[in-house]
């Protein structure tokens, strides 16, 4: 029942990618997120798209595995798409697409709901390169070592990512209990597809209970086995792999950073060159 | 692997005293995709009412994946299933009905408690099934008296106050409630103490005696198998390895070490005595059975 949930996981393969320092892939994303939003035209989509290719192919992930996360939030970028068709009011004096009562479609409308809609794809799709090619430990200690400033103003950067880590590793066990709960209260009758709201709502009471009880009996174990062997902290602790850049980190930065000072640039000079219609559309 | 259904014969003579009558089973996990695992391959096996049958195995051999066919948990892919006269591979089998005639007590049952009273939580599936209010009481109280514990000391307490063997028993206790003609359960003496073990398995025991319940009883502990069983079915890689009498495989010492699975203290034992030339019945599964025997034995020899 929740077997697919396990969208984003770890992809293992040895390639360029899945080889670059977590840090730099976390950056790197996170530089692509907000470089997406300063895509304007469909040309440099069309640039950003074949970018992108470029980098799934190179990190080996089958391109199935990560269309089958965009699949998640289907409904999201249906809804949103269908928002911006509407709502959009085309320029002062232009002439509507297609109208019918008080609903008026423009062209610009369309461009915006398809702009919404690639945004919100490729930020998916990136943010999964990332999941898809680095294994939660790496991402945590990623976290760990990129937060590491803060423990200046004394926030503890350690347990953070120990909680992260934690969490991560909680849900493939949370979600195989959930699933023997239901098979367990179902073979004892119990109906949840069937009746209103509030019966089904109810229906999940004989599931939430145990599913909360035995996490919080994981989560005792666990701090007793930690107590056990002494575990402390932050204090004086080292990594069994101390991350280091390479050659690949640094072309990696190289190429990425020059493709986004690329969009920056045209973005910027989106009014001087307004002329130049293939690039701002 | 196709994906379709493999198209069964429709199956009418299914023999009027089987509890479960299964014919080509087959189950296959992630059917569409590169990590498809064939869990089930052509099973076919027919438990008569009243039976006694542990289901051993090596993990992941498939013992699970059939046991949970037997409550619809598990849907039949392809073959015919019959459980009570349910023809369970038809599209919408009556699952309540089934349910309520198949007891299903998985691993670890008392991790499955919810409820704010013992009372309310072995009423739970007395109340799914629509028995009424009056009647549950009376059916849980049963039960759980049935299990060895004091109703009236313990049927407003909350579950989550007892102790591990005191919820084992309320969980088992909240499955037997509803009478199961069947009774299937996964390891149900996984953590408990001996004594502990032997209380639950003297109860299914005289349940299987005095009442007639069938059990399927799924086991890692060969000895509770051999002592207990009448019957066992030996799952490896997805198929029904073997299906005999306990005494008649465990005398095949090497085959089930090369299955991962242990020979019983007391089959091993019994093995070496008919080596050493004393005929055993096949009956002989307990210290008392083989004692009495090699008396018996040495009576017949002093005469």
């Amino acid at each position: 029942m929740f077997r697919d949930v396990t969208f984003g996981q770890y992809y293992p393969a040895d390639s360029f990618v899945h080889r670059m320092d977590a840090r730099v892939k976390l950056v790197l994303t996170l530089l692509f997120m907000v470089g997406i939003f300063f895509v304007q035209s469909f040309a440099v989509f069309g640039f950003v798209t074949v970018f992108l290719l470029a980098v799934i192919l190179i990190s080996r992930v089958p391109l199935r595995s990560i269309l089958k996360s965009v699949k998640g939030i289907v409904v999201l970028l249906i809804f949103t798409a269908i928002l911006n068709v509407f709502f959009t009011k085309g320029a002062e004096g232009e002439q509507p697409l297609w109208s019918w009562w008080k609903i008026e479609i423009y062209v610009l409308g369309l461009k915006n709901a398809a702009k919404i809609f690639l945004r919100l794809v490729y930020l998916v799709i990136g943010s999964c390169v990332l999941t898809l090619t680095t294994t939660p430990v790496d991402l945590t200690h990623a976290v760990e070592s990129l937060l590491k400033p803060l423990r200046v103003i004394k926030f503890p950067v350690h347990e953070f990512a120990l909680i992260m880590s934690l969490t991560l590793s909680f849900i493939p066990s949370l979600i195989d209990e959930t699933d023997r709960i239901i098979r367990a209260q179902k073979a004892r009758g119990a109906d949840f597809d069937t009746g209103g709201l509030v019966k089904r709502a109810k229906a999940f009471v004989p599931i939430l209970i145990p599913l909360l009880v035995g996490g919080f009996r994981r989560a005792e174990e666990l701090a007793n086995a930690m107590n056990s062997r002494c575990y402390e902290g932050a204090t004086k602790r080292t990594c069994m792999r101390v991350m280091k850049l390479t050659w690949r980190d640094y072309v990696a930065s190289l190429i990425v950073a020059a493709f986004f000072a690329g969009v920056f640039l045209l973005y910027g000079m989106a009014d001087k060159w307004g002329g130049i219609i293939w690039l701002y559309y | 692997m196709s994906k379709s259904r493999k198209v069964t014969p429709p199956v009418t003579d299914v023999p009027s005293d089987a509890a479960i009558y299964a014919r080509d089973l087959n189950f296959t996990y992630n059917a569409k995709s590169d990590f498809a695992k064939h869990a089930l391959v052509d099973i076919n096996l027919t438990v008569n009412k009243g039976e006694f049958v542990a289901v051993v195995g090596h993990t992941g051999s498939g013992k699970t994946t059939f046991v949970q066919h037997l409550n619809a948990l598990i849907r039949v892919q392809s073959g015919f299933l019959s459980v009570l006269g349910n023809d369970l591979s038809v599209k919408k089998p009556d699952l309540k009905a089934l349910r309520r005639e198949v007891g299903m007590v998985f691993q670890y049952p008392e991790y499955q408690l919810f409820a704010d009273t013992v009372l309310e939580d072995v009423c739970f599936g007395l109340k799914n099934f629509g028995i009424d209010k009056d009647k549950r009481e009376q059916m849980a109280k049963d039960a759980l008296e049935l299990v060895g514990l004091d109703y009236e000391q313990i049927k407003s307490k909350s579950p989550f106050d007892l102790s591990g063997g005191e919820k084992r028993r309320v969980a088992l206790a909240g499955v037997l409630a509803m009478k199961p003609h069947i009774l299937v359960m996964d390891e149900p003496t996984a953590g408990l103490d001996p004594r502990g073990k032997s209380e639950v398995l003297d109860l299914v025991g005289k349940l299987n005696r005095d009442e007639g319940v069938t059990v399927i009883m799924v086991s890692h502990d060969m000895n509770e198998v051999y002592e207990n069983a009448d019957r066992v079915l030996v799952f490896r890689e997805g198929n029904l390895a073997y299906d005999m009498a306990p005494r008649d495989l465990f005398r095949m010492e090497e085959e089930i070490r090369s299955m991962n699975l242990e020979v019983p203290a007391m089959a091993a034992f019994c093995n070496e005595l008919e080596r050493q030339g004393y005929p055993l019945p096949d009956s002989c599964r307990t210290v008392d059975d083989v004692f009495a025997a090699v008396l018996k034995f040495k009576e017949t020899r002093d005469v």
